[in-house]
Order: structure tokens, then sequence, then C-alpha cells
């Protein structure tokens, strides 16, 4: 049961198969027998089962909400939801309970949605592996999958056992791996640079990033305000257009939504991809890729190819310049976005009393980790009026030239391009704390954040397993707002990798389920 | 040096010089050519005159019901920290949206002030930490601005009597949107800062005057205007003690020829008195400083009233830089005009300048021509009138009721009600005169039924506000106007008989007062002439006798005295 | 066949040049080093009212500044700067209603350090002691 769709399970609440607290029960059982995976900070049990209550009566008078009505779900925790702690992962935020919920929050608590909980990041959403929280590092549900643990190399040591956990990607690391695990049906992320896409292609879920403009981000803490957007993590394609039908549409609280007027769609069955041209861009083969997402790459452009469409190389001259371009903007906008941060209205606040300044300066030092502080003061360096032109204006130029080669792609004729999302499989933590945050995010970033500078719609599709036995997930990127196209495509993809699904140990004793997926021949 | 002659109009209307004493005089107010034959003054050879150069930054507080980024309230003086939403108190998450209500207040203040409206601005954000700016930034306008480059004009009295009234004007470098901050109130006793952000969020218009003014009286003048032009197009309420316009003064002092002076930013001015002293100090305080070679720094000096004089704020460690960025929640603004409109567009979407502009109020110029205009009062009375809030319409409504001429009322107006208003600090709408009222009494006079002393005595008995009419008092005080020919005679009789040493006799004139003064025997007699009543009294020990006659009788009544005279 | 052609120029795709993001950074020949000096590492922590007094903290933010420093490498004459995607879109107006506020409690309930239904704040803006070397 645990381990069906969205869609599949929320028939079943329709049917009666399962009621609403019996699937949240199962749910919540299965956090605490996954807490290792430390994907979620809070769980809200209690008002979780009293929805879940709320839903199960609104089943048996016949008047559900929706699809969404009674489905389990967890959101991260740097969105705003009303007397539930929102901590982002960060000293500065512990013990913060927002008295208002985030647009999103609220629009999946109006169509039923039963909140399990709060989902584990990098602090303040800053970096790509969910392992620079106050609270730990999130592991990959995958690390203990038998389809990873078959194909370790035995230890010398048994106690290095654990060693080999691999991380989620980031920064939504927890909403991943909730949904990886079976522990909740979708989950909200944040997409600045990679932040859903990235974690999403680790640990074998479909991560949707959708246009700028199109989802409100009323409620999300911001990291970056010109790029960032709220993800959504799902088991499968189809899953995540029903999310998005639910959160898309101009939202009066948010200037920075769209006022054009919303309709939630279906997908298509595709069968004829004939009419389809992809574009594959050739920048995207980018140093550090691993020999084996380039071979999964090219055997997915041959596979649109074989059914007819046509794949076309194209170029998108500026990619290299996207990181350069993303630290620039990105830590001026965190310069601004973090100088809330004082203690003095909310949120962590220091002892020391001498003066205003010296106050907030150790609430900031106390309250913020390395990673933050570092941005911050980057950020700063380029906000200063003598280098305001030559970092800020001119990051700004660059990223209309990012902007702009997508444009032309766009209008050559290409509907879709085709890209891997990530550098390599997860790679185990022990090996991921080695570099430093800001090359890591730098390196792993360099798939994805080109899209956020440029706002447009993408998503992760899980793939195919790498040698190791860990998920590959490949990217479609489309057009603004066409996010029916994107998905529709993608969902083509998805019906033909027929990517496995995650054995887990855990998954098994809680679920009997009604539900099994068949396991076919899948595509690697 | 253009700019300087701009200011003042190519003419410097005051020459500073510093006095030999050190503590200087005020400079002379010259006027024209004379100026600059002026400007040394004898035995300090050597001295060249300085040219003082004022600039303002105006923040006008918009009236609006709601803040400019938030739907919390705009209120004055409420319970501390009950009208502020969670953006207003920069909760994570929350974010910006416009009131349409503070962008139109905006495009009016630029057009009043014919300004071209940028049909296109865009917003920033301002970046320093404090305890009443909860973001640790304030929203504002600082690349493209809703409005630029408008003119004020306003005028100066160039004597003490408001005879001689000159119009200058102030360019108006623009006009920006942005948010008002919190209040901190620091309790030094307990060592801490109480923090409201009551005020935090509300809409301002920050109003930029290039540096066109050369005085306090200039400063004082331009923003008087500005202040009357927001409150009749409403705007801005700009009432100076509420906060709602507050103004701080860009001064420095350069010797004609040569570039500008180092500037000091002069604030926490709280009245447009305090603005002429506060910026004339400051010149003041620029010139000795100078002349005695030392220099001006750039800095922030605040103005104590209590002292007079400005004082170094607390220094602000340094160099301040504002990181000046784009606001990224806010898209661009987009102003529209009739051309520019597109079809099928929501109308609550729309901000239309040509519409707004079609709307606009008779601005406080063109109200003062028009009483010029129309009821033949001098300019100098026009400005009093709209300067006092609620006088121009007292005065309209006593000209609406009376049959007397218009040129006549305004006296009454500005010399009576304004000086009795205020020497008991009351307002026009305090007044305990009514309009209707002084209308009744000033039929009285102007159907010769009182003099005009009777109606000034009416009037005090007036001001009390006892409830009673302009003909009751009449009556009760006995104040009518003798009619009857022999009873005027007979009380001029007796008067006489009375043997005094000195008989005055006063008729007042219609006109203007004509002193006869002429003596017969000892007998001083002082007649003055009027088509007011008369009014008797005696007062028999110091021997003075003051008989007031109409002038219907003028001939009569010298014949009479001349008889009376001679005969004595 | 066309399953390999595809798979072979994505193999034999131009490879971005080293030096490019991600690797590590070696000042270019002829370009100014921007120096990190106290001076500015002061100002800056004053600005930003956080601190990295250590070396480590100049280190890191040299390393930043030599990393953004590829910008340059971008010709960019006669691009206009985008503040953001949304550069072509209108703001959204609001009426003029009161619709928020009258929340003190709920505002003050977050507050670790409060007076009555006052913020407080400790005393005056005194400035931060000044680096030392």
């Amino acid at each position: 049961m645990l381990r069906a769709s969205l869609r599949e399970v929320s028939a079943a609440l329709k049917e009666g198969h399962v009621s609403p607290t019996e699937l949240c029960q199962r749910c919540l059982a299965l956090i605490k027998s996954t807490k290792f995976l430390n994907a979620y900070i809070t769980v809200v049990e209690e008002t979780a089962l009293k929805q879940a209550e709320e839903s199960e009566k609104r089943y048996r008078t016949g008047q559900p909400l929706g699809v969404l009505d009674g489905i389990p779900v967890a959101v991260k925790d740097n969105f705003s939801t009303a007397g539930i702690e929102t901590t982002c992962a960060s000293e500065m935020l512990k013990g913060y309970i927002p008295p208002y919920s985030a647009t999103v929050v609220q629009k999946l608590l109006d169509q039923g949605a039963v909140l399990l909980g709060k989902t584990n990041l990098d602090e303040f959403a800053m970096g790509s592996g969910s392992t620079d929280g106050v609270f730990g590092p999130v592991r990959n549900p995958w690390s203990y999958s038998r389809q990873y643990k078959e194909k370790l190399v035995p230890k010398s040591h048994p106690e290095d056992e654990d060693s080999n956990w691999v991380i989620t990607g980031g920064s939504s690391g927890g909403s991943a791996a909730a949904v990886s695990s079976f522990t909740c049906f979708a989950a909200l992320g944040s997409d600045t640079g990679g932040s859903t896409r990235n974690p999403a292609a680790h640990c074998g879920v479909v991560g949707l990033k959708p246009t700028y403009g199109l989802i409100s981000r009323h409620g999300l803490i911001p990291l970056v305000n010109s790029m960032d957007v709220p993800g959504i993590l799902t088991r499968c394609v189809d899953d995540a257009a029903v999310v998005l039908g639910s959160l898309a549409g101009h939202d009066p609280k948010d200037s920075t939504t769209v006022q054009d007027s919303f309709k939630p769609f279906e997908l298509p069955n595709l069968t004829d991809v004939s009419k389809l041209s992809i574009g594959i861009p050739k920048e995207y083969h980018a140093p550090g890729l691993s020999s084996e997402i380039l071979a999964l790459w090219s055997k997915a452009a041959d596979l649109f190819k074989n059914a007819g469409a046509n794949v076309i190389e194209v170029s998108l001259p500026h990619t290299r310049y996207s990181i350069v371009c993303y630290h620039v903007l990105c830590t001026a906008e965190v310069a601004s976005n973090m100088a809330r941060f004082d203690g003095l209205e909310y949120g962590h606040r220091s002892d020391m009393n001498k003066s205003t300044e010296s106050m907030y300066a150790a609430t900031r030092r106390e309250g913020f980790n390395d990673v933050v502080r570092g941005r911050i003061l980057s950020g700063n360096y380029f906000l200063l009026k003598q280098n305001y032109e030559n970092y800020f204006v001119k990051a700004q130029k660059v990223r209309r030239l990012i902007a702009n080669d997508f444009m032309k792609v766009f209008r050559s004729g290409v509907d879709i391009l085709l890209t891997p999302t990530t550098l390599s499989d997860a790679v185990p933590y022990t090996e991921f704390i080695k570099e430093d945050n800001r090359t890591r995010s730098a390196q792993d970033d360099i798939l994805t954040q080109a899209v956020n500078m440029a706002g447009l719609p993408a998503i992760s599709v899980p793939t195919a397993l790498s040698e190791r036995g860990l998920p590959v997930g490949l990217q479609f990127i489309g057009r603004s707002f066409q996010e029916k196209q994107l998905l529709t495509v993608a969902k083509w993809f998805e019906k033909q990798v027929k990517f496995p699904m995650i054995e887990l140990e855990e998954v098994k004793r809680h679920d009997h389920g009604v539900f099994q997926h068949q396991k076919s021949a899948s595509f690697s | 040096m253009a700019a300087a002659a701009r200011g003042c109009g190519g003419v410097w209307c005051r020459v500073w010089q510093c006095g030999a004493g050190g503590s200087a005089p005020r400079g002379q107010c010259s006027v024209a050519g004379s100026a600059r034959s002026a400007a040394v003054p004898a035995g300090k050879s050597g001295l060249a005159p300085w040219v003082p150069v004022v600039g303002l930054e105006i923040h006008a507080q918009i009236s609006s019901n709601s803040k400019l980024f938030s739907g919390s309230q705009v209120q004055f003086a409420a319970p501390p920290n009950s009208v502020v939403s969670f953006f207003d108190a920069s909760l994570p998450g929350t974010l910006p949206v416009i009131n349409r209500r503070c962008v139109e207040a905006a495009v009016m203040t630029g057009l009043a002030l014919n300004c071209s409206i940028n049909k296109r601005s865009l917003f920033d954000r301002k970046h320093y930490f404090y305890a009443d700016l909860p973001a640790g930034y304030q929203i504002t306008q600082q690349r493209v601005p809703i409005a630029v480059n408008g003119t004020l004009s306003y005028s100066l009295c160039t004597d003490n009597k408001m005879s001689q009234m000159v119009t200058k004007t102030v360019r108006i470098k623009q006009i920006q949107l942005e948010q008002d901050s919190g209040k901190s109130l620091h309790d030094d006793t307990r060592s801490q800062t109480l923090v409201d952000l009551n005020r935090a969020g509300v809409g301002l218009m920050e109003v930029v005057m290039e540096p066109d003014m050369c005085c306090g009286e200039e400063a004082a003048a331009a923003v008087r205007e500005l202040q009357l032009i927001l409150q009749t197009l409403g705007s801005s309420h700009a009432v100076m003690a509420e906060g709602q316009l507050r103004v701080d003064a860009n001064v420095s002092v350069h010797h004609p020829g040569e570039p500008y002076g180092v500037r000091t930013e002069v604030k926490n001015i709280n009245s447009i008195r305090f603005l002429a002293k506060a910026v004339d100090h400051e010149i003041q305080r620029q010139i000795e400083e100078l002349e005695n070679g030392g220099t001006v720094l750039n800095e922030t000096r605040a103005f104590d009233s209590k002292l007079g004089c400005t004082v170094p704020m607390r220094d602000k460690e340094g160099k301040q830089d504002y990181r000046f960025m784009p606001e990224p929640n806010l898209p661009p603004l987009i102003l529209y005009d009739t051309k520019s409109l597109p079809a099928n567009m929501n109308h609550q979407q729309v901000v239309n300048i040509d519409w707004i502009h079609e709307r606009l109020p008779d601005l406080p110029s063109v109200k003062r021509a028009k009483l010029v205009e129309q009821y033949g009062i001098l300019p100098e009375h026009s400005f009093t009138l709209l300067n006092e809030d609620g006088l121009t319409e007292f005065f309209e409504n006593v000209v609406k009721h009376t049959q007397m001429k218009p040129k006549k009322v305004i006296g009454w107006i500005l010399n009576d009600l304004l000086s009795y208003l205020n020497q008991h600090s009351l307002t026009v709408k305090e007044s305990p005169v009514s309009s209707s009222i002084l209308a009744d009494l000033l039929n009285l006079l102007e159907r010769k039924e009182i003099s005009s002393t009777a109606a000034k005595q009416v009037l005090v008995e007036l001001w009390k506000g006892e409830g009673k009419t302009p003909l009751e008092i009449v009556k009760e005080k006995k104040l009518e106007l003798i009619q009857d020919q022999e009873a005027l005679e007979q009380i001029c009789q007796a008067v006489i008989d009375g043997q005094e040493n000195e008989v005055i006799m006063m008729v007042e004139g219609s006109l203007c007062s004509t002193a006869v003064c002429g003596t017969k025997k000892g007998v001083k007699m002082v007649f003055f002439f009027s088509p007011v009543d008369w009014h008797l009294s005696c007062r028999a020990s110091i021997g003075a006798v003051k008989l007031l006659l109409s002038d219907y009788q003028p001939f009569l009544l010298l014949s009479y005295f001349t008889k009376c005279f001679c005969r004595n | 066949m066309r399953v390999l052609s595809v798979s072979r120029w994505l193999r034999g795709a131009v490879r971005a040049p080293s030096g490019g993001p991600g690797s590590p950074q070696v000042p270019q020949p002829g370009r100014r080093e921007r120096e990190v000096t106290v001076d500015v590492l002061d100002h800056l922590e004053h600005l930003a009212l956080v601190d990295f007094r250590d070396s480590e903290g100049v280190e890191r933010l040299q390393k930043a500044i030599q990393f953004a420093d590829q910008l340059h490498e971008v010709n960019t004459d006669g691009v206009e700067p985008m503040d953001s995607v949304l550069e072509d879109r209108c703001l959204y107006l609001r009426e003029d209603d009161v619709t928020e506020g009258n929340c003190t409690k709920e505002l003050l309930k977050n507050a670790k350090e409060k007076v009555e239904e006052y913020f407080v704040a400790p005393p005056g803006n005194i400035p931060l002691p000044k680096l030392e070397e």
C-alpha cells in the first residue's frame, strides 16, 4: 500500500479499501522505524491523525475534497507552517513557530492532505547534500536497499558497515528521502539551483521544478528570491501533475506569481513522439560527468530517436558561467535576506546585551553556520558600492545571456531539452564531506543551476540504477509555463524506462499492501 | 555658479557676512544689484561673501488606510505593535504587495509638482541595521523612482509688512515611494530600547528638492507650500507635529565662483519654524567654522530646538554603504496613460496618469489667484487665507452671507478674527465665532446700525462664546447708532456744558482716519470721520469726553461745535 | 547505426575548458589580484554584522572573489542586466483595505525578550570594536 502511487492510493481511499487514519498510522509507524534516515525534523503525529480523522469523515459521507484528501504528505522545513516549528535546520530558527502557513501548505491542507511533518535540509537550503543542517545529515534510503547492499564490496572491519551510507543530495534531501522510503506520497521541497531535482535523482523519485512565477512562494523562507520555487517530489510523473494542479496559480500575497489563470491538467498518454524535437545541449557534458551517466544519457537520446522524435544537438554556450553567476547573485541575495535575523522579533537571540549592534552580531554568529555566514560576507562584498557594477551587475548581465541561450534554442523549434541531472550517483557521506560546501555545490549544481537562472520548468525522472545499485535520474527542461508538455514527455519516458522500486526491509515489514508494483526489466 | 544664481533668482536674497565679534549678527537682506556692492563690509577687507546652498529631503507620510506593502492599518498613536502585520515584523517568508492608493498618491503629487511620471519604475533594497528596521533593509526606489524633474513655486515676502512678495522656484529632483520605519523609544534609565513597529511599513513619498535655496526662510516657505499642496491633494495630511512630514536639510556654503562646499545633513526638525532656524544656524556655524580656519565635516547633525543650534549626531562608525540591490519580490511598477492603456485590462490593475491628472483639485497657487480675482483681495491676503487651515472657507462663507464688500470683510478676517485665534492658539475650526455670526455682525455694520468701534466691542463679547447673537449684544450694551438729530444735539450740549477741559470728538472716517486737530481756548478737538454709530461715554474725573458722531451730519456737527466753541 | 552516432557525438563532445567552474582557481596572469585587507573585512563585518574574525575568513572571502572574477571572461557589451525573469510583467496592485494587523500577541509570542507590548533592544547603536590584525 505504502509503495503505491498517490493516485492509486487516492483511488483506494475513495473505494474504501483503506482508510485515511489507517494510512496515516502506517506512515507514522514507518517514519519511526526509518528514523535512522533522519529525513524528518518534526513529526506532528497528533495533528496528522486529527486531519486523517477529518478526512475519514468526509470519505464516509461521500464528500472528499479531491484527489489529495487523506493523502499523507511532508513539507521541507523551510516552509512556514502555522503552529508547527519551522527551523530551516538552523540554530537561528530553532523553536520558531510561525503564526501563519505558506500558501502552498495551506492549499494542500485545504484539499484535505494530511501533513505528517517537516523534513530535513541543508541549513537555510544552502548546500547540495542535505548534510549541513543542525539536525545532522539525511541518509539516502537507497543506502539500505537490497540493490545497493548487494553491490557493496564487503568491508574488512564490520564497524565500517555503517559508513557506507550515501547522501541524498540536496538541499531538499529530507523530502526526497521521505518520498523514497514510502513514508509519504508527496513532499514539498524548494529549488533554487537544483535543490529538488538533485536529491530526486539521487533518491530515485520524481522531482519537479515548476516555472518561476507559477507557484506561490509566500511562506517559503527565501534563499534567492529571484530564483526560488517550491519543488514537488513524488513517486511518478502523474502524481507530480496532480500536486502541481493543486498548487499552481496566482497568489495575491506573492507579487512574483503571474496573474495568468492556470488550469490543472491531466496528462495524456503519449504514444507518438514523432512530432517532438528533443535538444541535447552539448555543454551539459560537463567535466566530472561519470561515464555511466553519460552512457545513460545517450541511451535516453537514442530511445527518443528510435521512437521517431527529432533529436538534435544544441548549444547553450554560457552554461559554464552559470555557477559563477549564481555564486554572485545568490550570495548577494542571501546577504540581504538574512539581514532580518537579528533576534529581536523572533528566532535565536544572544544574551549579549551591551548594544544593539553587539547583540545582533552575537546572535548571528551563534545562529548561523559557517556556510551561511560565509555567503553573507561574500554577498555583502559584491554589493559594496565599489564592487556593485563589476560583480553584481555583471552577473545580472551574464544571467541574461544564459536565459537568452535557452530562448534561442526553444525558438529554433526544440520542444524539450534532455540532460543529466547529476554528475554521478550518490556518493558516500564520508567522501562528500571531504570537500567544503561551496565547492561541492558549485560542482553538483552545474547541470541544474542554469534552469533557475532562466526560470524554466524542469523535471528529474528516475532512469536506471548505477553500477553501485544507486538511482540515476535524467532531466527534462521545458519552455516557460509549458508544464503540461514537459510532464507529458517525462511521463512517456518514465513508462519506457520502468525504473525499479526500491527494496527496503523496513518497508516490506510495514507494508502488507494490496498494491505491489511489478518489477520488470529495468532500463539499465 | 548657475545653480547659486538660480536659487536666488539671479540675486542673493541674503548676503552673509560675519561680524567682527565672532558672534555673528544675521546677514542683511539685500535686493538685486546692490547685493554685490554691499558684500564686503568696510574694514574687513579680504572677507569674501558666502553663498549658502540649501537642499531638502522631505518625507511625507501617505494618507491611506493601509500600509505601502501590507494590509495593516495606518493609524497614529495606536497601542504599541497593534497595527503590525507579519510582513511588517519581517517574519521570514512574507512578501511585499503594493497598495494601489499609495501609487496614486505619488502620481498625484508628482503631477502637482510638474514632474515627469516614470511609467515604469523599480524598487530597491537599502540595507542598514537598526532596531526599528526589522528586515535589515528598507524598500525604496533608488534607481528609477516614480516621478522626476519637477518644480515647486513658492513665495516669500521681501519685507516684514507682507506687502511685497517675490516668487521663487525650486527644482524637484525626484519623488520616490518607500517604507517608513518603526519607532524606537530609548529608555536610558533601564538601558534598553523599546521598539514599536506600528509605523513600520507605512507608505512615504520622499520628495527631493535640489539645492536651489539659500536660507532658512526660503526652505521654510518651500516646505510650507509643499505642505499646502499635499493637503490640497489629500495625498498626505502633512502635519509635522504628528510626524507626517519630516524634513532633512542639506546645507553647505561656498564663495562665489568656487565649487560647492562640503555639506552637512541636518535632521530632527519638528516644525517649519525650526526648519528656518536650523538652516540659518547651520549656515552661520559653517561660515564661522571656515572663517576660523576649520573645516566642515560631511556629517549628520541634529537640530536641538532648546539650544537653537545643530549638534553632531552619534557617529555612524565610519562609512555607511547601503548596498542597494533590486528588490526581487516586486516586478516593475507599470503606470498607464490613455494612449498606452491596453484594451481589456482589469481596471483594478490600472493606474491611469491622465485620469488622475484630469481630477487634480485646484492647487494652492491656483486657489490664491482665484481668490484675488474673485474677491479683489491682495495677493498677500490670499497667502494668509490659504495658510490657515479652514480660513478660506470661513472667509468665503462670510462673504456669501453679508452685503459687505469682500475687500472690507478680509480686514475683519485677517485682523480681528485671525489675531484673536492666534492669541488664544485656536484653529479656525475651534473659533467660538462662526462665519454666520460674523456675517450677521458685519451686516449690522454695513447697514450702519452700529459703528465699527461698536462692532469691535460686540466681537469681544462674541468671543466669550456665550451663544448670544450680535443683535442681542448690541441691544444689551446699547450700542445702536443714534439717528435722532435732537438727541444728538442734547448729548453734545450735555458734554459741553460739563465744561470739560478737553473735548475729544471722534467721528470716524469711512475710508481712512482723518484727524482734524484744532484748539480753541485750550480745548483740543480731534475729529475722525466714519459711517459708524456713535457711543457716548463720560469720564468726568479725567475730563475727557468722547463723542462719536455719525458722518451723516458732519457739517451740522462742525457748524454746531463751531457755534459752541465760539460761545465759549 | 543511428543509435551509435548520437552517443558518439555525446562522448566526443567538446569538453568545457579546464579552469572552468568547479576546478581549483588559479589567478589569471595579468589580472590585478583583489586584495582582501583587514580593513575591507572589518568594513564588511560592520555592515553585515557577521564575523569571521580569523585568517580563515579572509581566505574564504578571497576565494569567493577569485571565483567570481571568472565573470569578467564573459563579454557582456550591450547586454542589459536582468533583475528577474519577470521583468516584462507588471506589479500586482492591492486595494487599500485593512486586512491585517491586530495580532500583537502572536507577534510577541516569538520574541525572546519583550517589555509589555514592545520588542526590546539593548541601548543604541554602539559601534563594534575594530578588528585587530
